[in-house]
């Protein structure tokens, strides 16, 4: 192993490994603000600089939460499996910490490197993401069984239920980007969206979106699915044994797993670093990322404050009545919208080539927007240097707007589209929500007045 | 039909109001800053606490007047024994679901502010590492003689005599009660005169009904009596 190799794994992987355990530390901090506030309550507000007065915020807070954790008794219980007690903790964090390899992060480092670097650029990244968040199933079972608690084990096991149940609409919903792009490739995903082209603005790409961020919800564990923790019924889940160090290690990777999740929902969905003013700087796609990481993350502490914890059949009824049928039926709707759409654009294509061919334009008047139009033509044959022949639709509403024919018919049957594709969704998903009522209902009581 | 999920955009609109609200309007919060005080100053049992009548004021005040953490007896003013409402009948002891209160009723009677004589307590402890803050004394206590207290500052260095609050310090007075939580103080008030109105409207018209039923008796008696002579 040359000197060389060294130096670049630690250029690719040290970020990962310093930026994200202080965002954790960070967002420890701006979770129970959040909440605090919501709750018209204060927060931390004592600690700050140690050795004075001043408390900023209490934004010490996090780094005396770290030091208390790391002096607490490391406590195993009596008939606890110690090996295992011992790797969960670690399991948990490993995989955690090994998905963020795949996002499509690029930190610039100006003399060291030549170019932009990415942790772990793979053909396959998303099948990989999805194959190792996996794995953070089994670190919570293994934490679950080996506490010899009964709390423990319950905690395991509605972990074990959730998880399993919510990771297959996460990965049909994934699969709609993954079609339209037509790579599991992470950067070449984010490419794909570059100049506002995000699959959030399309119907089933909101769609989604939608049913991927209620998937992260449950398979992070985050309220309103967080059964597994569920401090009112169980203790603390899978937790419950845990204390100290470990606790702090199963805190950690929860919330790197957190950090994981949103950072393939901002790759798959959101445009990944895109965003405006993003070449106004070496810096802006990161920053763009990781704001908009946080923005995910601003939302599910929004939800947490707000939404109580279901029960355990609504959260499998609402995982295989409603969100499997309905990414499957976005699938196929996406299939067929983006088939329609692309025939659409074909034609178009053909109808300015052969507009070109024929006659030729620049003599006489030319019709308004010819030029726009045969420049997305050309985007559409791979003649302009676009990877995505979808580009093409931005050229072709160019021209529309300033009034070429065969353009404004290709717009009206995308904007048909797409309000039609929108409206069959919603449809869909009433019509589920009806169908998939838990029809259990809370039992009469008794002494009730 | 309602939009899906409208209502959570419902609730979290809900919450970002209080969110919101929060920053902008100081009576959202209702928690004050507590004041961190030099070590020396610090209680160093729970019957030494409250010394000084106006750290007293300050440290129960300064808590929101909702706050009830630790049962109190009151007394009316004055000399505290004189005037305690408590006359040890024991019901709170027998009710206290930890079982953390201990009554020694007194031997004699004492004179009390409606001129009767009545027990009072000799020993009345209660234990705070016990007591749960359930507040049924308060509610079965036919006597309003305790009630709680917000006081918070409960730690000690001495984890076993320190932690048992004896009669003396539990005593409190009805003008302590009305500083911390005036509402609750008012209604008890207006409710205990209400209930000795109510008491003494009983008595009068338990009298007249008697009166009247001795003279239907009386009554009854002598036509009973005419009856006989007329046979």
């Amino acid at each position: 192993m040359s000197f060389q190799l060294i130096i670049d794994i630690l250029i690719a992987t040290v970020p990962l490994l310093v930026i994200f355990p202080s965002l954790f530390a960070f967002t420890t901090w701006m979770e129970r603000k959040a909440l605090a506030r919501i709750q018209n309550r204060i927060g931390p507000n004592k600690i700050g600089v140690p050795c004075t007065r001043v408390s900023l915020f209490g934004l010490g807070q996090p780094a005396a939460d770290g030091i208390k954790m790391i002096f607490k008794e490391d406590i195993v219980p009596r008939g606890a499996d110690k090996l295992f007690h011992l790797l969960a903790p670690i399991l948990a964090l490993i995989p955690a910490m090994l998905i963020l390899c795949f996002l499509p992060l690029e930190f610039p480092w100006g003399k060291f490197m030549s170019g932009k670097v990415q942790a772990f650029m793979l053909d396959s990244a998303v099948i990989f993401f999805f194959a190792i968040t996996g794995l953070n199933t089994l670190a919570i079972f293994m934490a679950g069984w080996a506490s010899r608690n009964k709390y423990s084990l319950l905690g395991g096991m509605r972990a074990v239920a959730q998880m399993v149940s919510y990771e297959i609409p996460l990965v049909l919903s994934a699969v709609i980007v993954v079609m339209m792009v037509g790579s599991l490739n992470a950067k070449e995903i984010a490419d794909a969206q570059s100049g506002f082209n995000w699959f959030v603005f399309s119907p089933w790409g909101l769609a989604a979106f939608i049913v991927f961020f209620i998937a992260a919800l449950a398979e992070t564990n985050r309220s309103p699915f967080d059964l597994p923790e569920a401090e009112s019924e169980i203790i603390a889940g899978y937790f419950t044994e845990y204390s100290g160090f470990k606790f702090a290690l199963f805190f950690l990777g929860e919330y790197i797993a957190m950090f994981a999740i949103s950072g393939l929902a901002v790759t798959l969905f959101l445009g990944a670093g895109d965003g405006p003013f993003v070449d106004a700087a070496p810096w802006m796609p990161a920053m763009w990322f990781i704001a908009k990481i946080f923005g995910l993350i601003a939302v599910m502490i929004w939800l947490r404050g707000t939404l109580p914890r279901l029960r355990v059949d609504q959260l499998m009824a609402f995982a295989w009545k409603f969100l499997l049928p309905l990414s499957i039926f976005n699938i196929l709707l996406a299939g067929l919208s983006y088939f329609a759409l692309d025939a659409r654009v074909a034609n178009t294509t053909d109808d300015v080539i052969h507009y070109v061919n024929s006659g030729n334009p620049f003599a006489g008047v030319p019709e308004l927007g010819t030029n726009e139009a045969l420049m997305g033509a050309m985007i559409y044959r791979g003649m302009a240097g676009e990877q995505n022949p979808m580009a093409a639709k931005k050229w072709f509403l160019k021209a529309a707007l300033k009034g070429h024919p065969a353009s404004r018919t290709l717009v009206a049957w995308w904007l048909g589209i797409w309000v039609l594709s929108l409206v069959a969704l919603y449809v869909m998903a009433k019509g589920l929500n009806n169908l998939s009522r838990s029809t259990t209902k809370p039992r009469e009581y008794l002494y009730a007045e | 039909m309602s939009i899906l999920g409208g209502g959570i955009f419902k609730g979290m609109a809900v919450t970002l109001r209080n969110f919101v609200g929060s920053y902008f309007y100081k009576e959202r919060l209702i928690t004050n800053d507590y004041d961190w005080r030099p070590e020396d100053k610090l209680p160093q049992s729970i019957g030494e606490y409250p010394k000084e009548e106006g750290e007293q004021l300050r440290d129960t005040t300064t808590v929101n007047h909702y706050s009830r953490n630790f049962p109190m007896l009151l007394h009316d003013g004055g000399e505290p024994m004189d005037t305690v409402r408590c006359v040890a009948c024991q019901i709170c002891e027998r009710e206290c679901p930890p079982q953390c209160i201990y009554i020694e009723k007194s031997e004699d009677k004492t004179e009390r502010s409606d001129n009767k004589a009545q027990f009072y307590p000799a020993k009345f402890d209660i234990d705070v590492s016990v007591c749960m803050s359930c507040q049924i004394c308060v509610e079965v206590c036919p006597f309003d003689a305790i009630v709680m207290n917000s006081q918070f500052e409960l730690s000690t260095p001495d984890r076993f005599g320190g932690l048992l609050v004896r009669r003396d310090d539990l005593l409190k007075s009805n003008d302590y009660y009305h500083k911390i939580h005036p509402q609750e103080a008012a209604t008890r008030d207006q409710k205990m005169v209400a209930d000795k109105a109510a008491k003494e409207a009983k008595k009068k018209a338990a009298a007249e009904k008697a009166k009247a039923a001795a003279e239907v008796k009386a009554k009854a008696a002598a036509e009973a009596k005419a009856k006989e002579e007329g046979e």
